[in-house]
Parts: C-alpha cells; structure tokens; sequence
C-alpha cells in the first residue's frame, strides 16, 4: 500500500518531458467509462433489483481549451432485470414476473480543470441531461410499459491522472436529478420517490493529450 | 273386532310416529349410512333458469324455517340462536382441575366438562338442554378461572342461492359475467397453473365430492307452520359427485374431507350451497363444459361445518355453530389447507364469537389466508355481521361484499340502472368490517342474467321438502346443474380463488395476500376505503402482476 502512494506522488510530482509542451488550444479526447449509481429511489430499486445500487457503461467525448475548460459530451446505459413487485409494511413482496429497465442517459457537461501538478487534474462541471427511460415486462400491453424521455440537471467533480502520454483515467463522483419519470405510478409512487438519477462513482479512461 | 283392529292400528301408528320422530343430537349409528363409492355419475341436466336461489326468495326463508323447525334449537330474547345443552368454554391456562369444576359447577347444578372435541383450544361444557345457556355462560364467564363462556350460537351460509357458460350465448344469455370483471381472462395468462399447489378448505355445507349410497331413516316432522310431513322410513338415496369438480382427469383433488356436522370423514353437501361456492373457487374450466372456475386447478378440501334440512331430517348429531365452525377452522389450518372460504356467519347478538376468533387467528397464523362473506343483511337492519368482522381486526383474513352486474368488464366502472344506480348488491352488508368486493349478483335489474352461475344440485330433486306434503318424497343428490345463486357467499369464493393464485405466485404471507388484494383492488364509491365496497372490487390480473418501476 506504501509502494502505491509513493509511486501515485512520484507520478503526481514528476514533470515529464512531455508535460513541459504547450498544451493544444483545442484537444479532443474519447473515453469510456463505468460506473456504480446508487439511485436516489432506493426503496423503488431495491424492491424491484434488490439493490439500489446499479451500474451503468458508456462513453462520450471530451473536449478541453489550453487544458483548463471542457466540454464533455457523455453517453451511458442501464439495462437489468428484475421482478415486479409490491411493498406492504416495509416488506417488499416479489410475484416473479421479469421486468427490464432500461436507463440511457445523454449527458452534456462543462467545466473547469484545475492544473494543481502536471500527472493531476481535479475538475468541476456540470450541465443538462437527457434520459431515456423504458420498462417493460411480461403480461403488460403496450400502453403498461413505460417508454419516455426527460430532461435533468448533473453535477460532477473528480481527478485526472496521467497515466501516459497519451492516456489518462478519471475518477469523479456524479450527481443526477432526474425527475418527471418515477413518482407517477408503480413502486416509486407508492415509495414516495420521484427521482430516478443518484450518485455516481464513475471511473473514465480518456485518450488524448 | 274391527273397532279392535282400529284401535291397534291407531297406536301402530302413533308408535310408529313416536319411534320416527325427530329427536335430536342422540343419533342412532344405523339411522345414516354413507356406502362411499358406491354410486353412479351424476347426470348433467346443464343450465337451470327456473330455479330461483335469492337472499330473499321464499325457498330459502323456508329452508332456515325448516331447520328451525326440525331441530331443537334456543333462541334468545334478542332473537340469536343457540345450540342448547352445551357451552363452549375457554379456562385460562392457569386454572386447575379443581378451579375449573369449581367455575362449572357455579354456572348450573347439573353441568359437567366434556371431553374436549377434536381440534379446539376451547371446552365444551355439557348442561341440561333446559337450562338458560346464555345465564349459565354469564355466570361461568364471571370466574376468574375462565377466559370467554358462551353458547355454540347458530352459524349459516351466507348466500343466496339461484341458477353455462362462459360467454353469454343465445341459449344462456347471463354467461359468467362474473370473472372477466375482476380481470380473471389474463390473471388466467399470467398463472395459468391457478393455484395447482394450493389447497382451499370449503367450510361450508359440504361438496359433492363423491358418489356414494347413503341409507337413512326419516321421520315424520312438523314444519314451522304445523303441517306434518310424513315419515319417509327407510330410504336409499343415490348422491354423486358433481363432475365439473371431481373429474375423472384429476384425481387427488380432494384433500382431507370432514364433516363436523356427522364427526366423520364424509362431509356430503345436502344442501348443494357448498358445491356452488367449490364450484366458484375451482370449477373444472377449459374443458368444454358448463361453466368456469377462478382457481381452476386448486386442490379442494371439504369441511362441513353447516347442516342442511337433509341433515338435520337425517339425524345429524350436531349443528352449524360457532364450535363446528371453531373446529372446522383449525382442522383446517392443521391440515394443510393454505386458504380458507367462509361462506357463512352469524350476526349479534352477541356481537362476539371468542372460539371463531381464536381459531381465526390461529390459522392466519399458520398461514392461511381466510376469505369470509360480509353478509346479507343490507336490507334487513343492516346489523354487524361477527364473523365478518372478526376478519377486519385479523390481518390475513378478508371480509367479501357483494357487488352486482352494474359493474362492467373492462373499466370496472359502475354502470347504474334506474333500478340499481350503484354496484352495491342489495343485501350486501356493509359496515367498518367489509374489506374488499367482489361479484355476488343480483336479480333485481337484471333477473337471471345477474346470478352467479355454477355447478350444483338441481334443487327439484333435493329440495322435496319444499313440496306440499302429498308430493314430498326422498331426495337424490345425484343429478347435477348449472344453477344461479346470489349473495356474498358467491363473493367470497371469488377472493379465495384470487388469493389462491397470488399464493402460487409467491406471496405465501395472508396478511401479504391482503395488502396485495386490497392495494390493487378497484376503488368503487367513495374515494378510499368505505362501508359499502371496503377497499373496492377485487383485481385478479393487477394483484397478479404487482407493481413495476414506474408503472
């Protein structure tokens, strides 16, 4: 565990040779990304997956100004099966009929980096989202499954390693407030819950400079 | 000579009449005779609209009128019925054997502890028939040694009977209107097995399970307005099983019969109340024939716990009270049954039945669900229903009301008719203790379309004692038809199908059964729970599929 740290500060103090250029005006960098979202309706999650905490995969692109501004558009998806169900005193009943649900979220971020040593790069951001969301399952019509798209709001912050010249990884936390989607109808209702977004621990790896 | 012969022949008769009279609870071993097997099918004369089987219909005033007559029973200043001779005692843990003779013999000179019946936390305490048992319950429920002490008051079904199919058609226009307003058509899709693990207990009349030949003496008898009857002596009387329940595709169906009324292990339904509910709960379907069922796969089990004329005219040793229905629930729960229909109750007073209760909370329990009918006394003073009620304060027991035909398929919406603006069944009870609703018909507005229609005697044939004596003969219980009955009694059966398929799926808990049925029930009349429908009209296919995410 010692070794880690010490070669995390060694990174995070070394300046490479590399890190002495001139950063680009406009750099343009993909990524993927995974991530574990514990969602704000947890009882809504839990009765219906068993856990409220879910993980989503994705992608996007970042886009960075002399390495201090950045735009990042990001792409993600949720997709699991679980069981209807109904919650009586606390308890929440499973009747074996599979569910899906599917989250794809489109998330458009901006934000500022913070240059504190050449290997890390702390970040802020935030922006508007679009999500997609759809439940279906089995024995329900066309009109019982669930297929709508709404708008929310993210926050994020994290730090940037450079873990090579032209590789780097992001760890940030990130907030979703989503709402319009639950609360109507279904266990959130009955839940009270009437958000689907949460926080997120994400892990990124971007390539480009 | 002949003024002789006269004479002899006059007290031949009156002899005779002596020997063949009715009297009760000493039953004669030989007096009824069941030979279990021994029998033919029964014969299926199909639908029978002709029949009428109301709450109010004058048949079934002179049924309760006959049993009144036939067997000795007491009835209180208040007008309760109570089975005389006996007291249904419960002694604290506590008391000992010489505080408990002490407590009974403060209560009458002349009473005594009787064994303890099978399945009952409670004892039976044996006092003259003469005595005032109500007085003799009040002063033994004044010993500290005794926990509740009362008379076995009268218990009786809670239907109302009348009298295939499915779809309405030219010949049969009434269809079973019944099961697609609870969504039965894709709660069918979702649990197509309909409850094939579960077993429902009938506490009831009996079914007809099985065919048999059954010998029995009966005697001459007076109805309630005097006229006599004359004695049948010995007749041989052919019974069947009704095919649409017990048929020849699957056998092992029936678990565990009993009968309370006769202590025996054959409960023949003699009055053909615990066919037709049976017959709601899990009419052979998909075959072809006749009529449906809700939970079309369950398996059945028959209590009787409710005598009929015949049974009474038969000899029956006991009656349908509170200790045959107290016994009748815990044999029950202690053998296997997962639900329990009650299509029968009492009202007050008195406004409590402490062995009912205690046998009711001992089978939620051990987790069977118990559907009880809220009663039919909307229109008779509308008094509290004690059975029914019990299961309000008892989370995994429901009590049913009674909807009629103005509630339409599809939006479960009440469609009002000048002559029945509501969906509210006329006679359905209400009050605190209704919980939940489902299809119990009526006829006003809607005459034999608005019946439930299921498989059961064709009463011409059993109900002989309805005839004027001269064409009063010896019933058989071996031809079948498809007959309309009204009440909450074909209410209640409609949820303990339900919650026989919610079972199945899973949801093992009673009082989970209920939270399930009463969050998806459909709200009728006012917002939230109420009087008349408790949480609504029960929703097979939504109780089924639970609750998604966000929908």
């Amino acid at each position: 565990m010692k070794r880690v740290l010490a070669f995390v500060v060694v990174l995070a103090c070394a300046a490479p040779a590399a890190a002495q250029e001139e950063p680009a005006f406009l750099s343009i960098r993909p990524f993927v990304m995974g991530s574990q979202q514990q969602f704000a309706a947890v009882e809504t999650f839990e009765a219906i997956f068993g856990t409220a905490t879910q993980p989503f995969w994705g992608g996007g692109v970042q886009v960075t100004q002399e390495d201090r501004f950045y735009v990042e558009l990001g792409a993600s998806k949720f997709r699991k099966t679980g069981e209807r169900a109904f919650r009586n005193t606390g308890q929440t009943f499973r009747v074996g009929i599979p569910l899906t649900v599917t989250i794809t979220p489109f998330e458009i971020t901006g934000g500022y980096r913070f240059h504190l040593g050449q290997r890390v790069v702390p970040y802020i951001g935030g922006g508007p989202g679009w999500y997609r969301y759809k439940e279906t399952s089995n024995f329900s019509t066309d009109a019982e499954n669930v297929n709508v798209r709404k708008t929310g709001l993210v926050v994020e912050g994290g730090v940037e390693f450079r873990l090579f010249r032209w590789v780097g990884a992001a760890a940030d936390v990130h907030f979703a407030h989503i709402p319009g989607i639950l609360g109507e109808g279904g266990i959130s209702k009955d839940a009270g819950e009437k958000d689907l977004g949460g926080v997120a621990a994400r892990v990124k790896v971007i390539v480009g400079r | 000579m002949g003024r002789s012969r006269a004479l002899l022949s006059v007290a031949a008769l009156i002899a005779a009449a002596v020997t063949l009279g009715v009297r009760a609870q000493t039953p004669d071993p030989n007096r009824y005779i069941v030979l279990e097997g021994v029998g033919l099918s029964a014969v299926n004369e199909g639908p029978i609209t002709d029949e009428s089987h109301t709450p109010r219909a004058p048949e079934a005033a002179r049924r309760a009128a006959l049993r009144a007559a036939i067997r000795t029973q007491r009835i209180t200043s208040s007008g309760a019925r109570y089975t005389p001779g006996r007291l249904i005692v419960k002694f604290r843990e506590s008391a000992t054997d010489a505080a408990r003779l002490a407590a009974v013999a403060s209560a009458s000179r002349t009473a005594r502890i009787g064994a303890r019946p099978s399945y009952a936390n409670f004892d039976v305490v044996l006092i003259d028939p003469a005595d005032d048992g109500e007085d003799a319950a009040k002063r033994l429920a004044t010993s500290p040694d005794v926990e509740y002490a009362q008379p076995p008051y009268r218990m009786h079904t809670m239907f109302v009977p009348n009298d295939p199919l499915y779809k309405p058609s030219v010949t049969f226009s009434p269809g079973q209107w019944n099961l697609p307003v609870i969504g039965l058509e894709s709660a069918w899709d979702i649990q197509p097995q309909a409850g094939s693990t579960i077993t429902v207990a009938v506490l009831d009349t009996g079914v007809a399970y099985q065919n048999a030949t059954i010998t029995a003496t009966v005697p001459a008898f007076r109805d309630e307005r005097g006229v006599l009857y004359p004695a049948l002596g010995r007749i041989t009387v052919p019974y069947s099983a009704a095919p649409q329940l017990v048929g020849a595709g699957n056998a092992g169906r029936i678990v565990a019969p009993y009968d309370f009324i006769w202590d025996r292990t054959t409960p023949l339904d003699f009055d053909g109340h615990g066919t037709h509910v049976s017959g709601t709960i899990g009419q052979l379907t998909n075959d072809n024939i006749d009529t449906a069922g809700v939970a079309f796969n369950v398996k059945l089990m028959p209590v009787k716990v409710i005598d009929s004329v015949w049974d009474d005219l038969f000899g029956a040793p006991n009656f349908g009270d509170d200790e045959t229905v107290a016994r009748g629930i815990r044999y029950a729960a202690d053998n296997g049954a997962k639900i329990i229909n009650m299509s029968i109750g009492r009202t007050g007073p008195p406004d409590t039945a402490p062995a009912v209760e205690d046998a009711i909370r001992y089978a939620v329990g051990k987790g069977v669900f118990i559907s009880i009918s809220a009663g039919n006394d909307f229109e008779d003073g509308n008094p509290k229903e004690v059975v029914a009620e019990i299961a309000s304060r008892v989370q995994g027991a429901v009590s049913v009301a009674a909807v009629d035909r103005n509630v339409t398929a599809g939006d479960h919406k009440c469609a009002g008719t000048p002559t029945s603006p509501t969906c509210h069944a006329y006679y359905s009870s209400s009050g605190s203790w209704v919980e939940l609703a489902a299809p119990g018909g009526s006829e006003r507005g809607f005459g034999n379309d608005g019946f439930i229609w299921q498989q059961t005697f064709d009463f011409r044939l059993t109900d002989t004692f309805l005839f004027p004596p001269s064409q009063y003969r010896a019933p058989r219980f071996d031809v079948m038809a498809v007959i309309g009955y009204i009440g909450t009694s074909m209410a209640a059966p409609h949820v303990s199908g339900v919650a026989a398929m919610v079972m199945q799926q899973g949801i093992t808990s009673p009082a989970a059964i209920e939270a399930a049925l009463e969050r998806f029930a459909l709200d009728l009349g006012s917002a939230g729970r109420d009087d008349q429908y408790g949480f609504g009209l029960i929703d097979a296919r939504n109780s089924l599929r639970a609750l998604g995410v966000a929908r």
